[in-house]
């Protein structure tokens, strides 16, 4: 059984796994950029807060 | 004019004023992805020859578009950094880089995913799927060349050369199928005669034109919530961060 067939019982057949794995591949992608924005916010605070309260 | 994009220019101004423009690029990414999605995905028919397939080009397509854009704007944002000595500038060619290299990584993976089904192969060394590839390591190598310098100046200036260098691969991305015998299709939509005939059905058509839409809102928003962080630090040493930062932590 290929992978192919193996997605095939969602929507879009026998081309569900290329179509799903697409929007997966983008959703992680978009995801990981907004919580790696996230992650610099906090990181920039936390370091000039650290910067600040030391001088 | 001038003088407004000095005031905006200046990283005190641009911090407050792009907290009140993030929300306009955030909210109607949302809403426009939405409707892209199930217009692409739900209410736009089967392709006569690729069938169901082609609808990775809601995606692939929109972030192929962005890896080029943001790549320009890196470019000329690097080059008014360079010639005007603008620190605003430096600092948008700065976090676009990454936002950029994630949608050509987008755009390179939903296109080997897509060549699979059409082609029978992941990948074909071709001058479009090479072209993009080398867009990629230019991207790498820019944010490589911009974090081997401690003095943020001397990273602008090398960095932003490497990137005008760089853009001589815009063109060769774009009219790659033009100039060469490709296995990749031809443009459907990208020039002003395909605009007015489009090679696709407006069914198909609309969804691609809100999803290209929906990722230039997205890098908008992204640029610029990045853009804040890195104005912070590089103006760490003013009165104006210490107070930002001193007062968001009560």
């Amino acid at each position: 059984m290929t992978l192919a067939e193996t997605f095939s019982f969602l929507p879009y057949g026998k081309y569900a796994f290329y179509i799903w794995f697409s929007y997966l591949t983008a959703f992680v992608v978009i995801g990981g950029l907004f919580i790696r924005t996230k992650t610099i916010h906090n990181n920039t605070f936390k370091q000039l807060r650290l910067k600040y309260s030391r001088n | 004019m001038w003088k407004w994009i000095q005031a905006f220019a200046s990283p005190k101004n641009f911090y407050s004023i792009s907290h009140k423009i993030i929300p306009w690029f955030l909210y109607p990414f949302i809403l426009i992805t939405l409707v892209g999605l199930y217009w692409g995905l739900i209410i736009a028919p089967a392709d006569y020859q690729q069938g169901e397939s082609y609808r990775i080009m809601y995606i692939h397509v929109p972030a192929a578009w962005m890896s080029m854009f943001v790549y320009v704007v890196m470019a000329i944002s690097g080059g008014i950094g360079l010639i005007w000595q603008i620190k605003l500038a430096n600092v948008v060619a700065k976090v676009s880089a990454p936002i950029g290299a994630s949608f050509t990584f987008l755009a390179l993976v939903t296109g080997a995913v897509w060549g699979k089904p059409m082609w029978g192969t992941w990948w074909v060394w071709d001058a479009r799927l090479t072209s993009e590839l080398i867009l990629l390591f230019l991207y790498l190598a820019y944010m490589s060349l911009n974090n081997a310098f401690d003095n943020p100046k001397t990273a602008a200036k090398a960095s932003s050369i490497l990137a005008i260098v760089g853009l001589v691969n815009i063109p060769i991305i774009h009219y790659s199928v033009t100039w060469w015998n490709t296995l990749h299709q031809g443009a459907s939509v990208s020039s002003i005669e395909k605009i007015a005939q489009p090679a696709i059905h407006s069914d198909m058509l609309m969804p691609l034109v809100l999803m290209g839409i929906s990722f230039k809102l997205l890098y908008g928003a992204l640029m610029l919530m990045r853009a804040r962080d890195e104005v912070l630090i590089q103006e760490q040493n003013s009165g104006w961060v210490k107070k930002i930062i001193m007062e968001s932590g009560k």
